[in-house]
């Protein structure tokens, strides 16, 4: 029972019918965790397939200019273009053991549904991709590339047509077909067990980045900082370092158009404790307990709620969340393309828009790792749109 | 004693099936709302559930959904509904049970929200995301004298939870009769009556089924082994495209209540 939590946060808000198959999950992922031929096929596939393990790249022209030593982990590198594959795959060959022959997803901007569309091709399974209409008209290009990877895309037409609602139809359909299916959740939440596999199968960028910052700096570092949405990139860099007390954790949220206008991402800053998705966690809502639509020019952490270890993280104090706006984000997003000549996810500028507010802070020896945690070729037309002058305000629409 | 309860032990003794029927508070607004309400009990709805209004109903189907939001659009909140509650209660004893999503009562404060139901005649919850593992702080709070009854839901892939669901219910067990959500037309579970016998035959209160079903002719292959049959997303339907007639209502539930028997 209280394995099922982080504190007070996590637990399994589920209808009833869900019960038996969280249970069934539970008992496959225990089972395969603990099972080396099961990390046997999940590394061969990590290296083969999506590229691993990715740089821990030294940022020599950013580190001069904020004196400090500032090193990217390169989730952007990965096949498909982010962090998600790693969870997508772990979760697939989870599915493939538990003998389902579906999957199912949910997803905002198209990332996690082009991660899980990819993996489902590769393993020869049946997918279903949910996505609010609102998206779909927004994210044309990844819409494509899902129906291309052979995945079906389903219009969510409910609430407020984007991922929240897409999450709740999912959640749905699997109420539904649970026997053949499998839900692959793309971040950190949901009810129990998921929370816990996200994060670990994503805390493989962690555990590389450690081995990978002792060989070059010989110490662990100072900082670890990532964006935070639901927040399975972020757990997934922090995971190893948690018992780490030495190593500062830093999560960066979407303040949006600003925390004081109401409208942003930012569920650690100003939402209180609340059920939703299948978890209790720190949740943006109205006065009635309604739960308030997220925003931020990042489709990626355009989310109401965070992953409920977060929650626990944040309230133990082991970890601190601050939050960065549309504004410096872009601003961020283009320092990186001119300075390092990469173009990262505008998900990932958020947590880079922070780190240079936090270098400025550090001393020159002191080192910060940071988690690119995606490439932002997805994110061009917003960021053409953005130059041309439009507000964030009209591009969070 | 409460209103739920003591409806069911009337119905023993007469020998008849429940009918208990789902509606969304604040449709067409919440003046209708209380309309409905006392004329169901004068057409003989045994017991009413009253859906508030929740922005992430992810039990149910596409009619209450809908629905849900339009009362919600309209102003629908949790304390108008307890307003409206104090108003029914001067001149109706129709067993009401709140039908919700868990947020709404934690945003609230759930001792607050459970006083709240003792003062303004709520005498049962059905919470559809708060599985029994996790009702312990509710349940602490339902303890008090005169406190609505948290009623238990079961499934037909329940099972060997059945047990477990059933210690220390009361009221009645509410069977969800497919998997999924609520106002579905796939039909009911290839399994349903022998979920159903099981059911019954470990439970010490009525059995009820819900989901789906939209006339008395639906149940009457299972009539013989439940106390009672639900009707949620086909009643609202049928108040909507009426829009919102109470004499379409009313002769839907005498119908329906004359051929259950």
């Amino acid at each position: 029972m209280s394995s099922k939590y982080y504190g007070e946060f996590g637990g399994q808000y589920v209808a009833e019918s869900l019960m038996n198959t969280l249970d069934d999950l539970d008992r496959a992922f225990e089972e395969a965790i603990a099972d080396p031929k099961f990390w046997e096929e999940f590394d061969y596939y990590m290296k083969e397939y999506v590229g691993r393990e990715t740089p821990l790249y030294f940022a020599e022209k950013l580190s001069k200019k904020y004196g400090t030593k500032i090193y990217l982990k390169r989730e952007d590198l990965n096949h498909t273009g982010a962090h998600k594959i790693n969870n997508v795959i772990g979760q697939i060959l989870l599915a493939k053991r538990m003998g389902k022959t579906k999957v199912i997803a949910e997803t905002g901007a198209g990332q996690h549904g082009v991660a899980t569309a990819t993996g489902a091709a590769l393993f020869g399974m049946d997918c279903k991709v949910y996505m609010g209409k609102e998206d779909i008209e927004r994210q044309a290009l990844n819409v494509l590339r899902m129906e291309m990877l052979g995945a079906k895309v389903v219009p969510v037409e409910t609430g407020s047509r984007t991922l929240k609602d897409a999450t709740n139809e999912a959640i749905r359909t699997w109420a539904k077909e649970a026997e053949d299916t499998f839900y692959v959740i793309g971040s950190a939440v949901g009810p129990y067990p998921y929370p816990k596999i996200v994060k670990q199968f994503q805390s493989i960028i962690s555990k590389e980045a450690k081995k990978q910052i002792l060989e070059k700096e010989g110490r662990l570092p100072d900082t670890v900082m990532a964006c935070v949405g639901g927040g399975s990139n972020s757990i997934g860099m922090f995971a190893e370092f948690i018992e780490e007390k030495d190593v500062e954790l830093i999560g960066v949220e979407a303040a949006g158009l600003g925390i004081e206008t109401g409208k942003h991402a930012s569920a650690m800053a100003l939402g209180k404790p609340g059920t939703l998705h299948g978890m209790k966690s720190y949740l943006l809502q109205d006065d009635d307990g309604n739960v308030l639509l997220a925003h931020s020019i990042s489709a990626g952490l355009d989310y109401p709620g965070v992953g409920p270890e977060h929650s626990y993280l944040r309230d133990s104090g082991r970890a601190k969340y601050v939050s960065v706006t549309d504004d410096e984000a872009m601003q961020a997003l283009l320092e990186l393309c001119k300075e390092e000549g990469i173009i990262p996810a505008i998900e990932s500028a958020h947590a880079l828009a922070y780190a240079f507010k936090k270098a400025e802070t550090m001393t020159e020896d002191q080192i910060l790792i940071l988690c690119l945690s995606g490439r932002g070729d997805k994110d061009c037309h917003t960021i053409a749109a953005y130059l041309e002058g439009k507000s964030t305000e009209d591009l969070n629409k | 004693m409460n209103r739920i309860e003591k409806k069911l032990a009337d119905l023993k003794e007469k020998k008849e099936k429940a009918f208990i029927t789902y509606m969304t508070a604040g449709l067409p607004d919440m003046e209708g709302t209380k309309k409905i309400i006392r004329a169901q009990e004068e057409a003989g709805t045994d017991i009413l559930e009253l859906g508030i209004p929740f922005s992430d109903p992810v039990a149910d189907g596409p009619v209450i959904q809908q629905a849900s939001y339009e009362s919600i659009l309209k102003g629908t909140n949790i304390h108008k509904i307890f307003t409206m509650m104090e108003e029914v209660r001067k001149d109706c004893e129709i067993p009401i049970i709140f039908m919700m999503y868990y947020n709404t009562i934690l945003h609230y404060g759930v001792e607050t929200f459970v006083e709240k139901c003792m003062e303004t005649g709520v005498d049962g919850l059905i919470v559809p995301d708060l599985p029994k593992e996790e009702q312990g702080e509710l349940a602490a709070a339902l303890e008090k004298d005169g406190a609505p009854i948290l009623i238990q839901l079961v499934a037909p892939v329940s099972k060997q939870r059945v047990p477990y669901i059933l210690e220390g219910a009361r009221g009645f067990v509410y069977c969800v009769s497919s998997m999924g959500v609520t106002g579905q037309d796939g039909g009911f579970h290839k399994n349903v009556v022998n979920y159903l016998k099981e059911v019954k035959e470990q439970s010490q209160i009525p059995v009820m089924m819900g989901f789906g079903i939209k006339e008395a002719k639906d149940v009457e292959a299972v009539r013989d082994i439940i106390d009672g049959a639900i009707v949620g997303s086909h009643f609202i339907k049928i108040m909507k495209e009426s829009n919102y007639n109470l004499k379409t209502i009313t002769d839907y539930i005498k119908k329906f209540k004359s051929e259950l028997g």
